[in-house]
């Protein structure tokens, strides 16, 4: 058997490099082409910054209901919740691919919260743009049915007389500051204590463990019968009929308390979203289709859910309530935080 | 809640009828429980558009099978290799992989599968006669009463490194300060992460696990031809039918060890925040504390195996204690059960037992299916797959190696986890090199920051004064039950050491 030396000459070298890459290169060409003439043209890849089985992943999925249809693809989810969401952020700005197929879908008002106190290295809005608010989730504060304490007032004053104990989700949250704001209007002295979830600080209500509780609205009254909700958190109380007419806290202490609410939003990568124009405004229009659709309505309804809550809200008012969270956690930055805490 | 016999007749007829549902659950489970690394509940939220697709019962009765077969399957690599596929499997190394050595791998399968089938289905029966009652039981379980529990968890070092006790001590305090990593549970203020996001939700158990044990071990084993040690190989592989019924007997001879842990199993996974790994680490600690026979637990000793796989599976039950009557999820897997049923439209909480009780015990009928099919797969299971540990290691190392290092990725999809798993696999072969035990680094790793969480929350409560520690009658309860558990072996080597310090007197008299 013989063998023959290869020898290629320079000329079929280049010939056969450049062949080589121009067919490795059609397919991210024509894939890059396909995306710019069909958008989505693949699955949207959802990143929640908070754990699966919460408040967002329920609303979400609800939602996706709807929205999948209208863009004509089925979403995927993962989630990372460590660190009161900024692992989830600095994943989806940093590792995610700004091609409008990869989503975030948030929770602005803790989210931004931590953003204004921990100080993460990706920044807003300058990496991720949060363009369809899907509800507003005022924070409010109760106790157990069975509670002594049977109005706001009645808080305040117990408050007064000794540091009553608050389960939270979380320290820094817009309840958390809430309930600050509170304190510092009246007087009053709470003991803030983070359970890390709404599902822990309700066990911990039910045990007795803590006395008050402070957390969005939407999740307590679907646990009506065992929470008396005692204050909401904004200008107005939506849910006045399902709270006994439970009072705004600015109404019974003619505080100015601002709007505090938890509130959720679909984001995308900013870069992606000024790059392309006509597909972020089909991800928006489609956005809002979805937020009007019955089906996500009936969907959130089903799983227990309040449809008054549903509250749309563009680009611009996602901004503007976004600021205005940095704002506030600037406000109360020492107490939620370490440096603050300890003292 | 009234169910007459005769519904509960009809819904186990109906369970029996999802079998085409619960089965493949099952093989499902039993391979995600064997692989390291993939989790029931990574299984499930991967899986939850079909869950979600599905008729609520057939979905339900998927998803618990799952579930439920995962405790089972992590024991299997747990016992053949030393490497516990779940959390809740590490407990079952101890004595389970100690049999493997002796050429006892069938019995030490036959023992996990039966502890875990007959541990799940006694669970399955005790929550269905008292499920209200028992998800009153949580709510007695606060902060401080956690911290207790934990501490507990957190004593079964000792007892692990009862050889020699001052390493076990250090390798359980090498394993506390790597749980100090991560961000703060109050503040979120991130401690000795380096800046490394990967680490900001601290060190990750799966390859911390797979590091410790599976890499460690892989490492072990090269240095011998089999797993089974020579004197032993030809004992294995003459094992018969008879070997495999041994198990079975011995099940049945520790039937009340069975009953016990397993409802200590139920009573943690109804404790929101614990889980199989507390669960079985505790059974196990109980077991070898009231056993007649202590100085044979970590040899191979059968109620080793029996207490942390009972235990494990008496969690499954106590799972949905809490989703079902308070409609607050205790942990993940809960959680991703409440996406599924909120999604149909099932109201939790108490309304469901007055609307729909007949619902909740379908559940829990398909539980106890699931169970029985799993009590059917035990013979079988155990003789054929206990063979694997005849395999030369020079080709088991390599698909181990190669399995595990994929594993470590698997849950977080982290380059950075396959890292370290390799680190925490170096720190394991020094370990067990130089006699510490790596059980105890993993306690120190999962109990860490479970103590931190609990204790920072009970000061908190207790507005600083320390002495809410000690405030409450049930908290005090377990904190007499700490102190026996330290005391009681100390006192039991002095009464032996008596013993037999009279009799050698005796003998030269």
């Amino acid at each position: 058997m013989t063998t023959r030396s290869p020898s290629i000459s320079r000329r079929a070298l280049f010939g056969g490099l450049a062949a080589t890459t121009g067919v490795l290169a059609a397919p991210s060409f024509l894939r890059h082409a396909s995306a710019q003439a069909a958008y989505p043209s693949r699955n949207m890849r959802v990143l929640i910054p908070t754990g699966q089985g919460g408040g967002a992943e329920k609303l979400a999925r609800s939602f996706d209901a709807a929205w999948s249809k209208l863009l004509g693809k089925p979403f995927e989810y993962e989630f990372h919740a460590a660190a009161g969401g900024q692992v989830g952020y600095t994943l989806y700005v940093e590792k995610r691919e700004k091609n409008g197929h990869n989503l975030l879908f948030g929770n602005m008002g803790p989210e931004m919260i931590m953003y204004a106190t921990q100080k993460p290295t990706y920044k807003f809005p300058q990496d991720f743009t949060y363009f369809c608010r899907t509800d507003i989730d005022d924070s409010c504060v109760f106790v157990r049915r069975d509670s002594p304490i049977k109005d706001v007032k009645a808080l305040v004053e117990a408050a007064k007389r000794r540091p009553l104990n608050v389960a939270l989700s979380r320290i820094p949250h817009p309840a958390t500051i809430g309930m600050m704001a509170l304190a510092d209007a009246t007087g009053a002295k709470f003991n803030y204590i983070p359970y890390g979830g709404g599902n822990p600080s309700f066990m911990a209500m039910l045990s007795g463990e803590t006395e008050v509780g402070a957390l969005p609205i939407a999740n307590t009254l679907a646990l009506n019968d065992k929470f008396r909700i005692l204050g909401v958190f904004n200008e107005t109380n939506i849910f006045a009929a399902q709270t006994d007419n439970a009072p705004t806290i600015n109404g019974a202490f003619g505080t100015r308390i601002p709007e505090l609410s938890s509130s959720r939003s679909w984001a995308v990568h900013t870069e992606w979203a000024d790059a392309n124009p006509q597909q972020f405004d089909l991800l928006q229009r489609t956005a809002k289709e979805a937020h009007a659709s019955p089906a996500f309505r009936e969907q959130w309804v089903k799983s227990g859910n309040p449809v008054e809550a549903l509250v749309w809200g563009d680009r611009k008012t996602c901004h503007d309530y976004a600021e205005g969270m940095v704002k506030l956690a600037l406000q109360y930055e020492q107490q939620l935080t370490a440096r603050g805490g300890r003292k | 809640m009234d169910v007459s016999t005769a519904q509960l007749a009809e819904l186990f007829v109906r369970s029996l009828g999802l079998w085409w549902v619960i089965l493949p659950g099952m093989l499902l489970g039993t391979i995600v429980g064997i692989l390291p690394g993939f989790s029931a509940q990574n299984t499930l939220i991967i899986l939850l558009p079909l869950t979600l697709y599905m008729e609520i019962e057939s979905g339900m009765a998927f998803m618990i099978s799952l579930y439920c077969t995962t405790q089972l399957g992590g024991g299997i690599p747990a016992i053949l290799f030393n490497m516990p596929g779940e959390g809740g499997a590490v407990a079952t190394t101890l004595d389970g992989y100690p049999m493997t050595k002796k050429g006892q791998a069938q019995q030490a399968l036959v023992l996990c599968f039966a502890a875990s089938a007959f541990g799940g289905l006694v669970t399955t029966v005790a929550t269905m006669a008292a499920l209200p009652l028992l998800a009153q039981l949580g709510l007695y379980f606060r902060s401080v009463e956690m911290v207790v529990v934990i501490v507990f968890g957190l004593t079964l070092i000792a007892a692990i490194a009862a050889q020699d006790l001052m390493k076990g001590l250090i390798a359980g305090f090498f394993g506390l300060m790597i749980g100090t990593i991560g961000v703060d549970p109050v503040f979120g203020t991130p401690r000795a992460t380096f800046g490394l996001l990967e680490l900001y939700d601290g060190v990750p158990l799966i390859p911390a696990l797979i590091g410790l044990f599976a890499i460690s071990e892989a490492f072990v084993m090269l240095e011998s031809e089999t797993i089974v040690r020579n004197e032993d190989l030809s004992k294995a592989k003459n094992a018969r039918w008879a070997d495999t019924l041994e198990g079975l007997w011995l099940t049945g001879r520790y039937w009340w060890q069975t009953v016990w842990t397993s409802l200590i199993g139920l009573v943690i996974g109804i404790l929101p925040g614990a889980g199989s790994t507390v669960a079985a680490f505790l059974a196990y600690h109980y077991s070898k504390l009231l056993s007649k026979t202590p100085e044979l637990y970590g040899t191979g000793h059968p109620p080793g195996v029996i207490a942390p796989e009972s235990a494990n599976n008496g969690v499954t039950s106590g799972t949905l204690v809490p989703v079902f009557a308070l409609g607050i999820p205790g942990g993940t897997t809960g959680a991703i059960m409440t996406i599924v049923l909120t999604y149909h439209g099932i109201v939790l909480g108490p309304r469901l037992f007055i609307e729909r009780p007949e619902f909740v015990y379908s559940v829990y009928m398909q539980m106890l299916v699931c169970y029985i099919f799993m009590a059917l797969m035990i013979l079988p299971l155990a003789r054929y797959m206990s063979r694997v540990v005849w395999i030369p290691t020079r080709f088991l190392v390599p698909l181990i190696l190669s399995l595990v290092t994929i594993a470590a990725f698997s849950e977080r999809e982290y380059v950075f986890d396959m890292g370290l798993a390799l680190g925490f696999g170096v720190i394991g072969y020094i370990a067990r090199k130089t006699g510490y035990e790596v059980t105890a680094i993993l306690i120190g790793v999962l109990m860490g920051p479970l103590f931190e969480q609990y204790f920072l929350r009970a000061l908190r409560v207790g507005q600083g004064d320390p002495s809410i520690l000690f405030s409450s009658t049930l908290g005090n309860v377990l904190w007499a039950m700490v102190v026996l558990a330290l005391v009681l072996p100390w006192l039991r080597s002095r009464r032996r050491q008596g013993v037999l310090a009279q009799t050698v007197r005796a003998g030269h008299e």
